[in-house]
């Protein structure tokens, strides 16, 4: 009989305390709310400082972005991402073609004719981005943040909108160069295997 | 006494002779068209505060649509309004191997039961559509009717799970109307009476001194009596703790699971409008139904229709507090504690109020 | 009185149903509520994880350990780093080890936040399940402000990290640190302590040490049973030596050694030990130093094999890898804590009814996408 009036005091005892919670998280709601309306209200990125030294470097996950100009097609990236989601082509053009130096003043020695990322695949490793000799890809709003803002909602009706292809070479440019040599295959990882 | 008053308004200026069947016929339909337009709006608004209650209860803000358009109105007031729509456009599905008429009536039987069980239910002095002399049985009476549509939904549906969620909540129902049945006896036999306005003008006045004299305060055993009967009638509306034939995380969506759109829908009316008859008996059985709590204060029926709102909100509000707060009793768990509790209890104190009537008053 | 027996009825709980964590299925034979058998059939979220291991250079399959149990990636991320390090002879510098522990422990309280929400949820609690989603959230926004991601973080990479801990990560961690230890005791008594959580949970579910150490089941699981077993002191790794904390065990409290509340406490007593920990390791944290410098350009492991485990939230998480000197591992092995876990379910389920066998599967705290890999 004891236990069984215990037992009853208890679940009243602790129900109160339980209720007693819940009431005071919603009297104190405009205190504790901690939802945000998203579409009008963003959360604030967490602060890093911006450069591109590593110390300092501004991590983010979010879309990938190329920029072309800088590109050598090296393929390191490709050859890191596990997923294989970046494809890249490339011919070489003949020797003493001038196509351009990259802001790191290196000699571009072959054309990209293809340089496509699959952002569905993409599993936001980050793990392209170290070894760019370049540093021309990288995701968007970490470095080289002042010219490509943080961007990452980037939903799509349908799948091919989230293919990007960069390349950015015309088909005139390609005629040019391949008119005597064929377009090499790209490497694959046979190194790796 | 919404009937009454319109039959006599009717045969005031028509050629119906008193008490024709056809006019009281009539005179039904016209008064059921205020209980349906009373549920519907019922839902809309307790499902709104539910929405913002559970919601500040666990630090969000709920909805809050800004301005009209595609969003849900200011403060989303106009979310409720707008899930009812999107309701009614669901594609109705029927599974194939479900048992299709018994699958289409049951939840109209559900529906039916708490939309003929407001009928009885008093919301000031004039506001009710039919003055029973046996108003609380019949309302208990009436109750136990959506029992049926629960097993029929169930069992037609075709699903296990649906088939746990009406056998659990069948012997649910079952045994939670005696605890509820055995708390009314204890008001009745201090009122003397079943109808729900002799019930209420029993609770007129002041008691020790300067409280309102109502059951809850009569005696110590009618005060008891209130928690069993509040408790037995969470579990008898299957809301938390108690929600054991739709717990979601065990049973999917319990007897419900199959049913979409506006068939769905109706479940989710008669369980509001479940809320709003026991919160609706319980302040009329013991916390003196529309009643000023300041004895003599604002007793007009606007005022009353006021308190007897406020004091229904105040319990609805209770029973979405219970929800946000507690987990869910085990099917067995809840069948201990009506029997084993809230039962013996009942029974106690019948005897208590009783001797009470005997001996102290 | 005889128990009434009616005919079995086979129930298929998932592989979509709200509380199998994952994609999981159950097959259990009913009798009326009571269950008398219970099969799980798992392999709905098999994504190869170990072929694709074999085809993966070493430092590109950390990416594929975060989305084991994605819940505690950085556990998994460390388990994998230190197994390789120990296979190539690299000891990391104080810095890294210290971070590595922080992150570690930090990810502890996540998953253990929300092992104990959705236990609370399977048992019908709604409202601590947000309180506790709230808390993690805090959390993960140290590891954004770290690494910025938020649930699979590719943070530690072998030999170092990927990146250096943030300006004002410090401060803000014991910030989060001050703010959270009071919520604990918030929410257990909002759920722990709640009557009715008790009579869902106490004596409900017991598992034996015994019957735990011949399943395998390791980690908070077994502990809730009474076995002082954790890898952090008793095959130490990192510098988990250097740290001053307790190892919670059940104790029975509120029903039998081993019952589903024991592990439900086990967890919250964990998660202080854990805040504990990470204020060490936070006072003791060097300042100076490069995350990466010993991170090799080529990891080619010498030929050899290797099988070490840590301490995840879930229990013993161990790699086995065998290398033959390229740059790809011959074959990666993981041994899952919940997989064990989830084995012993039908030992101790079976005979409770269907609401306690979703208690009891809440209490394993299993992560489907550990068990499939």
């Amino acid at each position: 009989m004891g236990e069984y009036l215990q037992n009853i005091w208890a679940s009243i005892s602790s129900s109160l305390v339980g209720m007693s919670i819940t009431l005071k998280h919603l009297l104190l709601i405009r205190k504790g709310n901690v939802t945000l309306q998203y579409p009008e209200e963003k959360w604030p990125r967490p602060e890093r400082n911006i450069g591109f030294d590593h110390k300092d470097y501004n991590v983010i996950r979010s879309k990938l972005h190329v920029d072309m100009d800088d590109c050598i097609g090296c393929y390191k990236c490709a050859r890191a991402c596990p997923v294989d989601c970046i494809k890249i082509e490339t011919i070489k053009v003949p020797k003493g073609t001038d196509i351009g130096t990259t802001s790191n003043d290196t000699k571009k020695r072959l054309l990209v004719t293809r340089f496509d990322i699959d952002m569905t695949e993409c599993m936001y490793c980050n793990l392209c981005v170290y070894p760019c000799p370049e540093e021309c890809i990288f995701m968007t709003g970490g470095p080289n943040s002042s010219k490509h803002p943080i961007d990452y909602e980037f939903s799509e009706y349908n799948r091919e909108g989230l293919m990007y292809p960069f390349a950015t070479v015309t088909q005139e440019e390609i005629d040019r160069y391949t008119d005597s040599e064929t377009p090499e295959k790209p490497a694959e990882k046979e190194e790796t295997a | 006494m919404v009937v009454d008053n319109l039959m006599q308004w009717f045969e005031s200026w028509t050629l119906w002779e008193a008490g024709s069947p056809l006019l009281f016929l009539i005179v039904v339909v016209i008064a059921g068209v205020p209980i349906f337009l009373l549920m519907a709006v019922n839902a809309l608004v307790a499902v709104y505060a539910e929405l913002k209650i559970s919601a500040f209860m666990q630090d969000r803000v709920g909805p809050m649509g800004q301005g009209p358009g595609l969003h849900a109105g200011k403060w989303g007031l106009l979310q409720t309004v707008a899930d009812a729509l999107k309701l009614l456009l669901k594609e109705d599905i029927i599974p194939t191997l479900a048992d299709r008429k018994l699958f289409i009536i049951a939840p109209f039987i559900i529906f039916v039961t708490p939309f003929i069980a407001l009928a009885a239910l008093p919301f000031n002095q004039n506001l009710l559509i039919a003055d029973l002399n046996i108003g609380v049985f019949y309302i208990l009476a009436v109750g136990s009717i959506s029992v049926i549509g629960i097993i029929m939904a169930g069992w037609s549906s075709n699903n296990k799970w649906s088939l746990y969620g009406a056998m659990r909540s069948a012997a649910q129902i079952v045994s939670y109307e005696i605890p509820v049945a055995l708390s009314i006896v204890s008001v009745i036999m201090l009122t003397g009476t079943l109808s729900m306005q002799g019930i209420i003008s029993y609770q007129d006045g002041t008691t020790l001194g300067i409280l309102p004299n109502w059951i809850l305060f009569n005696n110590p055993f009618s005060f008891i009596a209130f928690f069993i009967f509040f408790i037995s009638g969470v579990a008898e509306v299957n809301r938390t703790p108690f929600d054991i034939p739709e717990a979601e995380s065990e049973l999917v969506a319990g007897f419900h699971t199959e049913y979409s759109g506006m068939r769905w829908a109706f479940f989710f009316l008669s369980e509001y409008a479940n809320m709003l008859i026991i919160s609706g008996v319980a302040a009329v059985a013991f916390l003196g139904g529309w009643h000023s709590p300041i004895p003599g204060f604002l007793e007009s029926p606007g005022w009353s229709l006021f308190w007897f709102i406020s004091k229904v909100g105040m319990l609805i509000f209770i029973m979405m507090w219970f929800r946000w707060t507690f987990p869910r009793l085990r099917v067995d768990q809840l069948m201990n504690i009506c029997w084993k509790v809230l039962l013996p209890l009942a029974l106690l104190n019948i005897f208590g109020v009783g001797l009470w009537g005997l001996f102290v008053a | 009185m005889g128990i009434v027996h009616g005919d079995e009825m086979v129930l298929n709980i998932g592989p979509q149903h709200p509380s199998t964590h994952g994609v999981l299925r159950l097959k259990v034979h009913t009798d009326g509520e009571i269950v008398s058998k219970i099969t799980p059939y798992i392999g709905y979220l098999h994504r190869c994880f170990e072929k694709h291991c074999e085809n993966l250079t070493y430092e590109q399959v950390i990416p594929f350990t975060d989305r084991c149990d994605y819940i505690s990636s950085m556990n998994n991320n460390f388990g994998y780093v230190v197994t390789v390090e120990e296979l190539m002879d690299i000891h990391v510098s104080e810095k890294v080890e210290h971070i590595r522990v922080i992150m570690a422990e930090l990810n502890r309280i996540a998953s253990h936040l929300l092992a104990l929400g959705t236990f609370g949820m399977d048992v019908g609690a709604f409202t601590p399940f947000l309180y506790m989603f709230r808390d993690r959230e805090n959390i993960l926004d140290l590891f954004e402000m770290t690494c910025g991601a938020r649930l699979l973080y590719n943070y530690m990479w072998i030999g170092g990290l990927s990146h250096d801990l943030p300006v004002g990560f410090v401060e803000k961690t014991y910030e989060f640190l001050d703010y959270f230890e009071p919520k604990i005791k918030e929410n257990d008594d909002l759920l722990m302590y709640n009557k009715i959580f008790i009579e869902r949970t106490a004596d409900v579910g017991v598992l034996p040490p015994e019957v735990a150490i011949s399943y395998g089941v390791t980690g908070p699981n077994l502990r809730g049973s009474g076995v002082q077993w954790d890898l952090r002191k008793d095959e130490q790794y990192s510098i988990y030596d250097r740290f001053d904390f307790e190892i919670p065990v059940g104790t029975g409290q509120m029903g039998t050694v081993g019952d589903c509340w024991d592990r439900y406490w086990v967890r919250t007593q964990e998660m202080k030990e854990s805040i504990g920990i990470v204020r060490q390791a936070l006072k003791q944290l060097p300042t100076e130093g490069d995350v990466q410098e010993l991170v090799p350009k080529k990891i080619r492991p010498p030929k050899g094999s290797i099988y070490k485990r840590t301490e995840s939230p879930r229990g013993d998480l161990g790699f086995y890898i065998i290398s033959d000197g390229k740059p790809t591992p011959v074959r990666v092995k993981l041994r899952s804590p919940a997989f064990t876990a989830l084995s012993a379910l039908s030992a101790i389920a079976e005979g409770w009814m269907i609401s306690d066998v979703i208690a009891i599967l809440g209490s394993l705290d299993i992560v489907l996408g550990e068990i499939d890999r």
